[in-house]
């Protein structure tokens, strides 16, 4: 399954030679350049920065740390926090002493803090403030194998609790450094004597239809991944280097984060730059200006989105001229589609006008002024917002991989873009559909050990062969690139016998900037219908604008106005399907959908039954004659 | 086995040493305080000062010699400006007593530095010692106005201040050994710096200049200065305790801001300043008569911090050119407007000087109502606009 000879041509890229793990890729860059940062973490209105060498030294001290707190070869060590640089010193620290990291998003509540460390075993947490400490003291007398917490904000925690399995990150530092003195080589050692099938990451998949799994990534998986970025042909053209700057915002437990902070740092050295919070993520990109974006659908969604509202506040002259931007960006991006996301000398010479009049400007604002390298996925995108991007000369690229296949699957590579799919398999993936159930496989070095303590679900997924079966069903279009049509278990059977994806019929839905939600049902129905939530702030906007008054979001979304609007939206929707695939009727959400309430999960995508069988009453109305609830009609 | 070092252990890596610039083309990602706070802390700034100060140096070049000497004159001014606006601009201290400061600094000039063989007395002393000599003075006469500042608020210490204007016109008056007495003046010194005679023309060896010209580029040099300086004092500690005393003195108090020192102070610098810019303004003028420091000029000087920018610096300056070239453009208008008179005896509905006098009160009602901030404002509405290009906001 390795190809020896790729390996060599990784390490000649990367120029680490016989580094090759993550931990000993970064001590690597540490001995050759300890000066240049690695990463900026912004506190109290500045960016602080890192250099490898502070990288390194920090993350031994963690592991020294470990050591000193007695976490074994093969133990867990679970993370609670936002992004932040000691995120990435307790995962690399964890890893060099051969321990493996299992991240928490930060939104999950007490129950799922609860299921995710009783079901990984992690007997060290590293909680990030009095909020996360909290949520683990909650449950934490279920939890006899947890052992130790660090916190590493100390605000409130201090001198006001007094549980003797506290432990403040400085202190846990200094614990690491009396053990290094001690012990000098302790970690080294360790990092060294790693082997490829060790276990370094368990990440939790999302958990749509039941309790979240914990897919085992091994060291190789993740040497896998660091080798494709680093690789010429594989994402990146040309390819990622120290020069790159990168802005980590999504929650690093998950797969897609961790690769494009953690992995692509180490692999190519790229500087990581970490907001303050979630909530200054825009100003946060406005000032680094990254060169390589990586985004969910939901955060293209909301940069359009705030476009829109910003624009509407505009004055007249700057709304015409915007107007005019965008009818040349809508002509650029369907000539850049046709043409694969290359320019033609047309196109570039409008480009150039509406750079200078406009689009400069504009992707300053929204820090993408120096991106040369966009990327979406993780879930799928309407191609509408992908060409907005691209028209307004962002290069974006949408890209697939899943957890199980450590990120690793396919992508539209630079000027080879085909819009719809999601790529060619990298270099060294392969990837086949199923003749019969038309489901994705991909077998590469990549793949998961299996899950966690789940043998039964390891085999329904991991085959004999090597093949991974991913759950998605998708196709080949021109042979060579992947077009996903939709997950398996959310294919919608009609009554009529008719197979529809409803996630293409979301998406366009989606695409709108005042719709956030949309989940069409119809499985074994007659027809179609779809339950939609509304964008606050957008539909928010336009309220105002024409002076309706509103209180809550209900009370917006139940206005015969608002729903007037989304009638609209719905029927441009319905012009681009088939009769079969039209929503007959729609119901609006009453409330925006929320992870602490189970209808979405810690990755914000809905959790279709849960939402089913919240608002069953709706959907039943919707399907008897009677005037559904809310509708207006 | 060794104890370890663990005093610093975990201890961020602060950047310390100087003001390391941000990446390239990325100047919001700041790493060092000091790059928020610099005076020119983005490249618009900096290209747009850099090409502000070239073409300042080739307007000596470029313009006739009657317009430059407005120009000098209201570059002075501005010096003078910009020290009303630090005391009554950043530290909220209404003053109407700053023509008793500029008149102050005028004959402390006059004084030291005029001819010793005159008619009044005079010491002969050269440019650097009488210069600095007349701010002192003026800021020690603003360190003995400061306590009375300290004790009243608003109204009350525009009266107090408007008493000083009054006393200090009585003393010009009639210190006629100093001043030459009302009606006669003296002369102002000469401009004469480094071996270099500014104000007679051809002074620069070398230079084919005129007197205009010369003077033009002194004072733009000298504005510089005191801008970069006062520019400094607002964004320091100080300044910001001068606003906080601004936006409320209990207020301010509480924080810990010394109200008396920083008042006593904020007279002190805005008076040092009025000395300086009398003492040069002067120079220009050439003749320095003891009844031109009245109410007038004080009420000339708050028109312009009121026109240019209430406690701002480019706008002191905007507002000092704008209101000494006041009489001119007056004049510029009456060739195009025929019922004004560009004489005092000629024909027409008013002459030019009523003119000036009108405009002046017109502009002093509008700006306050419609633009309280002056042409600063104005030019913060323009560049807003288009920083937020393409958006509002």
């Amino acid at each position: 399954m390795t190809d020896a000879g790729s390996n060599h041509d990784d390490a000649a890229t990367t120029g680490l030679g016989a580094a090759t793990t993550l931990p000993l890729r970064i001590r690597e860059r540490a001995r050759r350049s300890p000066a240049q940062i690695a990463m900026r973490d912004k506190n109290f209105g500045l960016w602080e920065q890192t250099t490898w060498n502070e990288y390194w030294e920090t993350s031994e001290l963690v592991g020294h740390a470990l050591l000193s707190l007695g976490v074994q070869v093969g133990d867990r060590v679970a993370v609670h926090s936002e992004n932040r640089r000691e995120w990435l010193f307790a995962d690399v620290g964890t890893v060099a002493v051969r321990a493996a990291t299992v991240g928490l998003y930060p939104t999950n509540p007490p129950p799922e803090v609860l299921h995710l460390l009783r079901d990984s075993g992690a007997s060290v947490l590293i909680a990030e403030d009095q909020e996360q400490l909290d949520k683990a003291l909650e449950i934490s007398d279920q939890l006899p194998q947890l052992r130790h917490i660090v916190y590493i904000e100390p605000r409130g925690i201090t001198g006001h609790y007094t549980d003797e399995r506290l432990i403040s990150w400085q202190d846990f530092l200094v614990l690491g450094a009396e053990h290094k003195a001690a012990h000098p080589s302790a970690v080294d050692e360790l990092a060294e004597s790693a082997q490829p099938d060790d276990l370094a990451t368990l990440i939790y998949t999302s958990g749509t239809t039941g309790p979240p799994k914990g897919a085992m990534l091994t060291l190789d998986n993740v040497e896998f991944a660091i080798e494709r970025f680093a690789r010429k042909e594989a994402f990146f053209r040309p390819a990622a280097t120290s020069r790159d700057i990168m802005v980590s915002y999504l929650p690093l437990c998950h797969v897609a984060e961790r690769a494009f902070t953690t992995w692509l740092n180490a692999g190519v050295g790229t500087q990581v730059n970490f907001a303050e919070s979630v909530e200054t993520v825009q100003t946060a990109l406005r000032e680094v200006q990254p060169t390589i974006v990586f985004g969910v659908p939901r955060i293209w969604e909301k940069i359009v989105a705030g476009i829109h509202i910003r624009m509407s506040g505009a004055s007249r002259l700057k709304r015409a001229v915007f107007g005019v931007c965008m009818k040349a960006a809508d002509w650029i991006g369907d000539t850049l589609v046709a043409n694969r996301g290359q320019h033609t000398v047309l196109t570039r010479l409008v480009y150039f006008i509406c750079w200078v009049i406009c689009f400069r400007a504009l992707r300053e604002r929204l820090g993408l002024r120096h991106t040369r390298y966009a990327a979406s996925g993780a879930a799928p995108i309407a191609p509408e917002l992908l060409k907005f991007f691209m028209g307004i000369g962002v290069k974006m690229h949408e890209v697939y991989g899943m957890t199980e296949n450590s990120a690793m699957g396919s992508a539209n590579m630079p000027g080879r873009v085909l819009l719809g799919t999601v790529g060619e398999p990298h270099p060294g993936v392969e990837i086949t559909v199923d003749e019969n159930t038309g489901e994705i496989l991909t077998r590469h070095r990549g793949n998961f050990a299996g899950y966690w303590n789940r043998p039964e679900a390891t085999a329904e997924t991991l085959d004999a062969e090597g093949w991974l079966h991913t759950g998605d069903v998708g196709e080949w279009v021109e042979d060579t690139h992947l077009k996903i049509t939709d997950r398996i278990k959310d294919i919608i059977i009609t009554a009529g016998g008719k197979n529809i994806s409803p996630s293409e019929i979301e998406n366009s839905l989606k695409a709108s900037p005042y719709v956030k939600e949309a989940v069409v049902i119809g499985d074994r129905r007659r027809f179609l219908t779809a339950l939609i939530g509304i964008e606050q702030d957008t539909v928010g906007d336009w309220a105002q604008q024409r002076r309706l008054a509103f209180t809550t979001y209900r009370d917006l979304s139940e206005k015969p106005e608002v729903r007037e609007l989304i009638q609209g939206v719905v029927d441009e929707t319905n012009e681009k399907f088939a009769q079969v695939e039209t929503i007959k009727k729609f119901w609006m959400l009453p409330k925006e959908l929320d992870h602490d309430e189970g209808e979405l999960t810690a990755t914000q995508k809905v959790k279709r039954s849960a939402v089913e069988q919240q608002f069953a009453s709706a959907i039943e109305a919707m399907y008897t004659d009677r005037v559904p609830e809310g509708a207006h009609q | 086995m060794t104890t370890p070092n663990t005093s610093n252990i975990g201890a961020r890596a602060y950047p310390t040493a100087g003001k390391p610039r941000p990446p390239r083309g990325r100047a919001l990602l700041r790493t060092s305080y000091a790059q928020d706070m610099a005076l020119l802390n983005t490249p618009a700034k900096r290209w747009s000062t850099l090409a502000l100060i070239v073409a300042g140096f080739l307007t000596p070049l470029l313009i006739t010699d009657d317009l430059l000497q407005v120009l000098t004159l209201g570059l002075f001014a501005a010096i003078g400006a910009i020290g009303l606006n630090l005391v009554t601009g950043y530290a909220g201290q209404v003053s109407l007593g700053h023509a008793f400061f500029l008149g102050l600094g005028a004959y402390t000039a006059a004084v030291l530095g005029g001819d010793a063989e005159g008619r009044l007395l005079g010491l002969g002393m050269p440019m650097y010692i009488w210069l600095p000599a007349a701010g002192l003075v003026a800021a020690a006469a603003g360190l003995l106005i400061g306590p009375i500042a300290v004790r009243l608020r608003g109204l009350y210490l525009a009266i107090v201040t408007l008493g000083v204007v009054f006393l200090g016109l009585h003393i010009f008056r009639e210190a006629n050994t100093l001043t030459g007495g009302p009606g006669v003046g003296r002369r102002a010194p000469d401009l004469e710096l480094f071996g270099i005679n500014f104000s007679a023309s051809g002074g620069i060896p070398g230079v084919d200049w005129t007197r205009d010209q010369q003077l033009f580029l002194v004072a733009l040099v000298f504005l510089v200065i005191f801008g970069v300086a006062a520019r400094n004092i607002a964004r320091s500690g100080v300044g910001r305790a001068f606003s906080a005393i601004r936006d409320r003195d209990v207020a301010a108090a509480v924080i810990g801001v010394d109200l008396t020192a920083h008042k006593v102070l904020a007279f002190a610098l805005s008076s040092f300043y009025a000395g300086v810019c009398g003492a040069l303004y002067y120079t220009v003028v050439r003749v320095i008569e003891p009844t031109s420091f009245d109410l007038l000029l004080s009420v000339q000087f708050l028109a312009m911090i009121l026109i240019g920018g209430v406690a701002t610096i480019s706008g002191a300056i905007m507002g000092a050119i704008f209101i000494t070239a006041l009489g001119r453009i007056a004049i510029e208008i009456a060739h195009v407007v025929p019922f004004v008179s560009s004489s005092v005896t000629g024909g027409g509905l008013f002459n030019v000087f009523q003119l000036e006098g009108i405009l002046y009160g017109l502009l002093i009602i509008v700006f306050l109502i419609a633009e309280p901030r002056g042409l600063y404002g104005i030019w913060i509405r323009i560049r807003n606009y288009w920083k937020g290009w393409p958006f509002s906001y």
